[in-house]
């Protein structure tokens, strides 16, 4: 049953993704732009905010688990909380990656110190210091109730850190979702739209894909060291 | 409360005893202050800009001495599991390691301000005593979310760049708020604004100091 889920998950992730790649270079209008580098530069915009998003989205996902953990003590929560902080530092990592590749035609500069690519930063590099953390515990109890403390800390501190550096003028284009002045065209929010659930499935994928490695290696662990004790 | 000011005390003695903590902090942040000086040629104008920078450099990366030392003094002596048994609350615990740092922190601090003003050529002014809230808020700050974090950092191999990982990203809000606040002071002229943003950083520091007083408990069990 769990095989079947998998299957059929990534059948439609496929095709998710190949629609979603039609979508974005052939059927969306482009934008009116001073150059066609800028023309072509938006278009990262569909898989950078949906990156964003799910970064966002894993993050949170550590943070209930974290707290769940700790409520519980039931592994289970332990490993969604790794599993998703894993994921969620790709992602970023991809948004990272994915800004200063639009930057660079339409500003000018790779990188710029304003206040979401600087949060962003600082968001990967708390989480970064989540995992380095686990590496550098045992495995045991002890590590699942200090990474636990560490994720909930991490992830009250992220509104904190956004605000506080918000502080500087932001260079960043506003969220135009929410903006009175402008708003997506009909086909762009559509296949905005299109692009955010089919990374949201893919972060979906991932997890499950992820969990069931690591229960595998809870199981495989388990067995040796049983194999020990005989 | 009594055991916080138990732990308090004995951290007080030790750090009197010995001054393990206050000064290498102290001779760190006069080596930052010699290196700062050979790496950057600046015009006095200049650098009277990126002073309050400096200081707060020279503050974080000396305070990191003393969070280690909070607790990898403790792990040494095998002290963390007789604490984790005492039968009190963590947040005891918390509260009387915070209370420690901080104030050996504070005193650091009060200590190398001087050497800042002479080798910086600070004009001395009334208005430098705003300085003291600035200083005492950002440390705060600093030291609650690094009390926490160091003891959660001691159980590792590597515990001090891991507390540094851990706390710098965390703790950059303060940090920002500091920096501004100090240029503030620095610069001569106190904008409007200057209450509202020194009570912001009052603000995060409850925040940070009640999330990690009431997350204790969990970090010292086993």
């Amino acid at each position: 049953m769990r095989k079947l889920i998998d299957k059929i998950l990534l059948v439609v992730l496929f095709f998710a993704f190949m629609i979603s790649l039609y979508l974005v270079f052939m059927w969306v209008p482009q934008i009116r732009a001073s150059n066609a580098a800028e023309q072509i530069a938006q278009k990262i915009f569909y898989y950078h905010v949906p990156s964003a998003w799910v970064g966002f989205l894993a993050f949170f996902v550590v943070f209930v688990a974290s707290v769940g953990y700790l409520a519980t003590r039931k592994r289970q929560f332990e490993l969604v909380a790794v599993a998703s902080a894993e994921i969620g530092v790709l992602f970023i990592t991809l948004v990272l990656i994915t800004g200063p590749i639009w930057a660079k035609p339409v500003w000018g500069i790779w990188w710029t110190w304003d206040a979401r690519l600087t949060s962003s930063l600082i968001l990967w590099l708390i989480y970064i210091a989540y995992l380095m953390l686990r590496r550098y515990l045992p495995d045991g109890s002890k590590r699942a109730n200090l990474s636990a403390v560490v994720g909930i800390i991490g992830f009250i501190d992220v509104p904190i850190v956004y605000y506080s550096i918000r502080w500087w003028e932001t260079q960043h284009p506003k969220a135009v979702m929410a903006s009175s002045e402008g708003s997506l065209a009909g086909e762009m929010f559509f296949t905005f739209m299109f692009t955010l659930a089919t990374f949201t499935l893919l972060y979906a994928y991932f997890m499950r894909q992820r969990y069931q490695l690591l229960t595998l290696e809870d199981t495989v662990n388990k067995q040796f060291k049983e194999m020990e004790i005989l | 409360m009594r055991v916080a000011l138990a732990i308090l005390k004995k951290d007080l003695q030790m750090e009197f005893r010995s001054k393990d903590s206050i000064l290498a902090m102290w001779i760190f942040s006069l080596l930052i202050f010699v290196i700062f000086n050979f790496t950057f040629e600046v015009s006095r104008l200049v650098m009277l800009e990126i002073a309050p920078g400096l200081l707060w450099v020279a503050f974080i990366f000396s305070g990191m001495f003393g969070l280690n030392h909070s607790f990898s003094v403790e792990k040494e002596n095998g002290n963390l599991r007789s604490m984790a048994l005492m039968p009190v609350d963590g947040g005891q615990i918390y509260l009387g390691k915070f209370l420690s740092v901080t104030l050996i922190m504070l005193l650091f601090e009060a200590l190398i301000f001087p050497i800042f003003v002479i080798f910086y050529d600070l004009q001395l002014s009334l208005q430098m005593f705003l300085l003291a809230p600035v200083i005492f808020a950002g440390t705060i700050g600093f030291t609650s979310l690094g009390t926490i974090l160091s003891a959660v950092a001691v159980h590792t191999r590597n515990q001090q760049i891991l507390l540094s990982l851990l706390l710098w990203p965390l703790v950059s809000p303060i940090i920002i708020w500091s920096v501004t606040l100090t240029g503030m002071i620095l610069g001569g002229e106190i904008p409007p604004t200057f209450t509202s943003l020194l009570i912001r950083v009052g603000a995060f520091d409850v925040i940070f100091f009640t999330i990690s007083y009431l997350l204790f408990d969990f970090i010292l069990e086993d």
